[in-house]
């Protein structure tokens, strides 16, 4: 099999918790943090350290602002985000059409 | 070994972006609103008599204000209360989807509204106190099947109710002129006061309480 796909996966995206923001995100032009972390069922604290890798990875932006006197934090995909998001889903697909093909 | 987690993964993000898209805002709490109020409604057109069809439309068609401003209070404080946008991309979907069939009913019942003044009592009486009220409730089912597309499942069911409900009404015809009235309250009262209270009752059990958490 050849490993190459394998080794290709973008490590900041790979990682199960921030796979799962990435799905979010790209699901939906814009999520505040709470709609992440009900979703998601993670602690603020795993969140907030998530969404702080993905943004100095470039691949999310963060929003700040108050709603009626309250903060409200909103988070959405980069283009280099969106960007490597796909790429990560096609090297997923290749090797998924990879093993199947060497069966 | 190596592709099933890769297919894992796909199935993953593919679960998580459907569920990213479905509409989270609580809906019991809009249901026994909506149910209330339709309910008191109901009593209200019933014991006041309320039996000219342009009054009846012209009543209900303010009940059904009252009830939608009621309700974007309610979404409003949940919103606030959540730290989350109200015009949520979820949200915006379902407003969508909701729209066509209400906005058809609304539509149809201004146009009954202007001329049911002028229309021969009995031809006024079907139209404004057999047709409307059932083509409301078959129109109100069709907008909450299609925001269903973008919400939990179980609202699906409740929109084919009263689908099935309003044409089945239809089928079984209208009531005699003298009791017509109490027959347009007490189906309005049935499907948008009873049935809203049910399903906010399914729901208040059902529903995950997030919001305590």
């Amino acid at each position: 099999m050849n490993p190459e796909p394998f080794l290709q996966l973008d490590r900041v995206i790979h990682e199960k918790g921030r796979l799962a923001i990435m799905s979010l995100l790209a699901a939906s032009p814009q999520l505040s943090f709470t709609e992440m972390r009900d979703t998601l069922n993670m602690t603020d604290g795993n969140l907030t350290a998530h969404m702080r890798t993905l943004q100095e990875a470039g691949y999310t932006s963060v929003t700040k602002e108050f709603q009626s006197g309250r903060p409200l934090t909103t988070y959405s995909l980069t283009a280099p985000g969106r960007k490597a998001f796909a790429a990560y889903i096609n090297l997923l697909e290749q090797i998924v059409q990879q093993t199947k093909s060497n069966k | 070994m190596e592709s099933n987690w890769a297919a894992d993964n796909l199935r993953v993000i593919r679960t998580l972006m459907e569920r990213s898209a479905v509409y989270r805002r609580a809906l019991a709490p809009l249901m026994f609103l909506a149910g209330s109020l339709g309910t008191l409604a109901a009593a209200i057109g019933w014991f006041a008599r309320i039996e000219s069809p342009r009054a009846f439309v012209g009543f209900w068609l303010t009940v059904a204000v009252l009830t939608i401003a009621g309700c974007f209070l309610l979404l409003r404080r949940q919103a606030l209360r959540d730290a989350e946008p109200l015009w949520s991309p979820p949200t915006r979907r379902v407003l969508q989807a909701l729209l066509p069939a209400l906005a058809a009913g609304l539509i149809c019942s201004t146009i009954a509204l202007f001329n049911l003044g002028a229309a021969e009592e009995k031809t006024a009486s079907i139209v404004g106190l057999f047709c409307l009220p059932l083509g409301w409730i078959v129109f109100y089912g069709c907008a909450v099947h299609a925001a269903g597309f973008f919400m939990p499942r179980g609202i699906k069911l409740f929109a084919w109710i009263f689908i099935l409900g309003g044409c089945g009404l239809f089928a079984l015809g209208s009531p005699d002129l003298p009791r017509r009235f109490l027959y347009a309250h007490g189906v309005m009262g049935l499907f948008f006061g009873a049935l809203h209270l049910a399903y906010g009752i399914y729901l208040f059990c059902t529903e995950k309480r997030k919001n305590e958490t």
